[in-house]
Order: structure tokens, then C-alpha cells, then sequence
């Protein structure tokens, strides 16, 4: 990925982030790295539309043993793992 | 009997054994009675009346066990708080139990500000780990120093424990704990349970079941919430393990912790099943160890139930229901019956009758539909300061459940409907006219109806029809958000639909059934 792919891809999961799982404004608190499931953003319904998310949005597939913190788990975790999947 | 003898039994009978298992940290029974006695003695040293409420904000832990015992042995009545519910609603609940200690776990430090207004009836907190914020008339301590520094060494200052024999016919019916849980009008209702409710459900559960001392559990239900609580109680009861993750976010992980711990059992409500059978690897590994699932927290469909046999079919699945008012076990399905049954609640768990009443309370002629009553000494005392509400429901020591049944000929129950708004959704139960309400608190709407409509992930999901008001304009998000700025999380409308218009009874009433029935 170049610097602007990643960024743009970053813009789009923090969109995401912000209109599914955030009440107006409050998602401008959660940094890049900060944990979905320490700050109580995501349950375990919601991690569901981030993968259905994941799959239509980037056309990739979310294998079910891919479900683990270090490929979901903060911004920064997504674009590592959306890269290593070549998007 | 009380429910801190079932763990003074087991510290007598168990010493040595794992009580439970949090990542790396382990305590076994004699450890966990030990910081247990310490504890209740610094509550004994406050000025705490017996009875006095003891509130509790802790996701699943060593720590959590620790109070919920201390406090019980210190003859107080412990409150387990919702760990994901808003500090509005916690500081509700607080006020309405006048809890004078809360026990909080530091990450939560951050509501504790709008918990603790100058209105709070809260006295002493006491956090796991140190925290720098005063609250005014609130005195702070830390478990830490509480329990860790207090150059108090628990082995010389605490009595041996002794085994008891379990038995809940001398158990009291003083209050032990209050869940609160929704009602159908709305309110959160505090739901009084004795001694002597937990401990014949716990003993009747463990009997059931057949838990020893061997088996260990995966918790991944919330120890606040009745489900959660009883897996506490019959594991601590039986001598066996807890084995607490709390990420079942990431169900691998959850699946890797199964098999590192040698789990012998999985407990889950429906929407747990449906996530792990259907995005995971769990029908792919094996779990030596394990020999039984339960489920409860709703009815599980028959497809998935099915899934769960076809994946597993060497190890027992236990269908079980209950509510909170109930302890919250009052009916099983033994695996044996699972395929012949499919669909049933099954029978009453030990020492409890089901019987099936019409609007009178009288039984219903066999095999005819009417409302579930629960009766035995797992039925709690009544609501906390509602004796309007509690009349509602208790019949001649009984309980209402307000869900509609039938017995089948082999004396098996089957649930066909409910009788109260009630929706039942990922485990939790929400009162619809409470969403209705918070609906028509959104300045655009006009008029709501909501209702439960089936979901294969959450047994139903909470649907809104709305009119808005002429020419005023919102869309379901933002809908949505105002719901999740009032309620729980779990109680915003997952589908909103608009119309012009909502379907009218003579009576002028909303005709919500016509809405259920048209479900496009």
C-alpha cells in the first residue's frame, strides 16, 4: 500500500467506526491504537457488521480464524491486516 | 445455609483446588476464602449495617468474587451492576437500592463522576487499584491496600473453614442480592433474591447437571447477570473451576482458552452458539476435555440446536430455562431427550413445580395453552420498593412468568408465545413500552410502536415502526443514537421502519399485533 492508500483506507474505517458503533461525536477520542474491546466500542454483535464491513467494503474475505485481536482489534490492527490481505 | 458457605464448604472440602482461572492468575479455594475473610473483615470494621446494600462494578475476576463473597459474608446484600450500562442508569439503580458502598473496578473510574453526584447515597468506594479523583462525602480505599498491604496475614486471623452439609432447607430467607432487570412497564425493577433462593436453585443446578469437582467452566456470561451468576454459584458449590475470559469478541480466543484450560463445559446464551457455529473455527476442533454445553437467556432456534448436535454429537447439550425471578433455573431438557424434544423447555429442575394457569390462576386442562407459574423456594421475595409490581406477578407464592405454554403428554413443556411486551434480545430482556417511550421523547416522532421480530444471531431483535410528524425529517441513525444516549446499548431499535401511519383498535389503541403480523 502506498501512504495514500493507507490513509485513505484509514479515513474510511474510522467513517465506518464513527456512524455504526459511536453516538455523535464522541468517536474524535479514540485514537488509531486504542483498543475496541478496552474502550468498550465494539460487542460481540457488532464485531459482525465490522466483518461484514470488511468483506463487502473491501473485497476481501475475513477468514473465521482471522477473528483474533491482533487483525481487528484497533484502527491501527485493521489497515495492518488489510494490507496483508493486498487491499 | 448462606451463599458464602458454599464456598467456605468448598475451601474445607476443596483446599487446593482452583477455584478460578483469569489469564494467568490463578487462586484456589483456601486463597480465595482467605482475601475473602480478610475483606469482609475491613467491611465489618465500616459502620455498614447488616442488610445494607453493597453495590458491585467489575467485569468478570478474581477481584469480583472477592467482593460478591466478602460482602455476602458481612451480611450485606450485594447489587451486581451491568458493566456496559450508562452511568445515568447506574447512578438510577444506586440511588434506588441506597447502596452506601460500590465496589469499582478502575477502568469504569471514568462514569464514576456522574455516578457519585451529591445526591449519591454511596459512602466508601473501593476500587482494585488506587485512583486519584475525590468525590465529595465519598471516602476512597483501594483493594490493594485492603487486601494486599494491610500487614494483615490471613492465615493466622482467619478460622478454618468447615464443610458444611449442602442443603438449602435451612437456608433463610433474608435478602442475599438484587439483580435489576426490565420489566414490562418499563422501569428497571431490582428482583429480590434470598439466601435461600440461591442456594436451593445453585444445588438443584449442580444436581441437575451433575457437576463435581473435576469440572470446569468457560465463563463468558457477565457474573452481574443471573446466567453468569449461577455458573458462579454451582462452580464454587461443586468444588470446580471458573475459567474467566472476557473477550469473547474474538471468539478464537475464547476456543484457544477452551482447549489450553481443558474446559469441561461452555455456557452460552443463543447468540454465543450462533457466533461461534457460524464464525469460528469451534466445529473444526474437538475439546477432549469437554462434556456438556448449556444454554439459556432465550430460546435457541431449533437450527441452531441441530448445528450444535451435528458438530458435536459425543457431548450433552443442555437446553434450559428460567428468569431472573426465579433464581433463574426453573426448567431443563435432559440431552437424551434433545432430539425427541426439539424445541422443549423441558421439565422442572429439582425441588421446582411448573404449572400452566389461565388468567384466573387456575391450572389449565392438560395440554392447553396458558401462562408458565413457578413454584418453589427459588422464587424471590418481589421487586425492590415496587409491591404494586410484585403483586403482579407473584400468584400464592408462585411466580407469573407471563410466558405462554404447553405440557405435552410425556409432561415436557413447550413455550408458544408471551404474555407480557417483553422482548428478549441477545440474552437480555427489554420492556418494549421503555424503547416506545424513548422513541417519543425524539422531537420528530410522532407516534411508535416497537416489538420483537425474529433474528437468527439474537433470538429477536428489537424492531420501531414510527411516524414522524408532518414535514419533520430524521433518519434511523439518528433515531438510533437518541435511543443510545437513553438506554442501554442493547435496547436501540436494531431496525427502524417509517410510515404514514400506525394501525388503530377501536379503542384508539395502536394495533400492534396487526404490525407483527405484517412483517415485510
Amino acid at each position: 500500500m502506498t501512504t495514500t492508500d493507507t490513509a485513505t483506507i484509514r479515513n474510511k474505517l474510522r467513517q465506518f467506526i464513527a456512524e455504526t458503533f459511536f453516538i455523535g461525536e464522541g468517536s474524535d477520542d479514540l485514537a488509531d491504537a486504542d483498543s475496541f474491546m478496552e474502550n468498550g466500542v465494539i460487542d460481540s454483535t457488532g464485531i459482525l457488521e465490522l466483518t461484514s464491513f470488511l468483506e463487502e467494503r473491501f473485497e476481501i474475505t475475513v477468514e473465521d480464524d482471522d477473528m483474533i485481536p491482533d487483525n481487528l482489534d484497533s484502527i491501527d490492527n485493521l489497515v495492518r491486516y488489510l494490507g496483508s490481505k493486498a487491499v | 445455609m448462606k451463599i458464602s458457605d458454599l464456598l467456605e464448604h468448598s475451601a474445607a472440602a476443596f483446599a487446593d483446588r482452583t477455584a478460578i482461572t483469569h489469564g494467568e492468575r490463578s487462586v484456589t479455594f483456601d486463597e480465595l476464602w482467605a482475601t475473602v475473610s480478610t475483606l469482609e473483615r475491613f467491611l465489618r470494621q465500616l459502620p455498614i449495617e447488616p442488610g445494607s446494600r453493597v453495590a458491585i462494578l467489575f467485569e468478570n475476576s478474581i477481584e469480583y468474587l472477592t467482593c460478591f463473597f466478602a460482602a455476602t459474608k458481612a451480611g450485606c446484600v450485594v447489587v451486581p451492576l451491568d458493566t456496559s450500562a450508562n452511568p445515568l442508569t447506574l447512578r438510577s439503580i444506586l440511588s434506588d437500592c441506597s447502596a452506601t458502598l460500590l465496589f469499582c473496578q478502575s477502568r469504569y473510574q471514568r462514569h464514576l463522576a456522574k455516578i457519585l453526584n451529591e445526591s449519591t447515597p454511596v459512602k466508601w468506594l473501593v476500587t482494585d487499584k488506587e485512583i486519584k479523583t475525590d468525590f465529595d462525602g465519598v471516602t476512597r480505599y483501594s483493594l490493594d491496600n485492603v487486601i494486599g498491604n494491610t500487614g494483615d496475614h490471613p492465615e493466622d486471623n482467619t478460622p478454618a473453614p468447615q464443610e458444611r452439609e449442602l442443603s438449602w432447607t435451612d437456608s433463610p430467607n433474608e435478602l442475599a442480592a438484587i439483580y435489576y432487570t426490565s420489566g414490562s412497564t418499563g422501569d428497571a425493577k431490582g428482583v429480590m433474591l434470598s439466601h435461600r433462593n440461591l442456594v436451593s436453585n445453585t444445588l438443584g443446578t449442580v444436581e441437575y447437571l451433575g457437576l463435581r469437582a473435576e469440572d470446569s467452566v468457560m465463563v463468558i456470561l457477565p457474573f452481574y447477570y443471573i446466567y453468569g451468576n449461577s455458573l458462579l454459584l454451582t462452580h464454587i458449590a461443586c468444588g470446580g473451576r471458573l475459567v474467566v475470559d472476557n473477550r469473547f469478541l474474538y471468539p478464537e480466543v475464547i476456543l484457544d482458552t477452551m482447549e489450553k484450560e481443558q474446559v469441561t463445559g461452555l455456557s452460552g446464551v443463543p447468540s454465543n452458539f450462533v457466533i461461534l457455529l457460524n464464525k469460528s473455527t469451534f466445529k473444526t476442533r474437538r475439546f477432549e476435555h469437554l462434556r456438556y454445553f448449556t444454554q439459556a437467556g432465550g430460546a435457541m432456534a431449533p437450527k441452531t440446536i441441530q448445528q450444535l448436535m451435528d458438530a458435536f454429537p459425543e457431548k450433552e447439550i443442555w437446553i434450559m430455562y428460567g428468569q431472573t425471578e426465579a433464581s433463574p433455573r426453573a426448567s431443563y431438557l435432559p440431552p437424551d431427550k434433545l432430539k425427541d424434544k426439539l424445541g422443549s423447555i423441558g421439565i422442572a429442575v429439582p425441588d421446582v413445580t411448573l404449572s400452566i394457569v389461565n388468567d384466573s390462576g387456575a391450572p389449565v386442562e392438560s395440554g392447553q395453552t396458558g401462562q408458565i407459574l413457578i413454584s418453589g423456594p427459588n422464587v424471590m421475595l418481589g421487586y425492590w420498593n415496587q409491591p404494586e409490581e410484585t403483586a403482579t406477578v407473584l400468584h400464592e407464592g408462585g411466580l407469573l412468568t407471563g410466558d405462554l405454554a404447553r405440557q405435552d403428554k410425556d409432561g415436557f413443556f413447550h413455550i408458544v408465545g408471551r404474555k407480557k411486551e417483553i422482548i428478549k434480545t441477545g440474552g437480555n430482556r427489554v420492556s418494549a413500552k421503555e424503547v416506545e417511550e424513548c422513541l417519543l421523547r425524539f422531537d420528530n416522532i410522532l407516534e411508535a410502536s416497537v416489538f420483537g421480530v425474529p433474528d437468527e444471531l439474537l433470538g429477536e431483535a428489537i424492531k420501531a415502526v414510527v411516524v414522524l410528524k408532518k414535514n419533520a425529517q430524521a433518519n434511523a441513525k439518528q433515531i438510533q443514537d437518541h435511543c443510545k444516549t437513553q438506554l442501554a446499548l442493547h435496547k436501540a431499535p436494531k431496525h427502524i421502519v417509517f410510515t404514514e401511519s400506525l394501525p388503530k383498535l377501536e379503542s384508539g389503541k395502536i394495533n400492534k399485533q396487526a404490525l407483527v403480523n405484517n412483517r415485510s
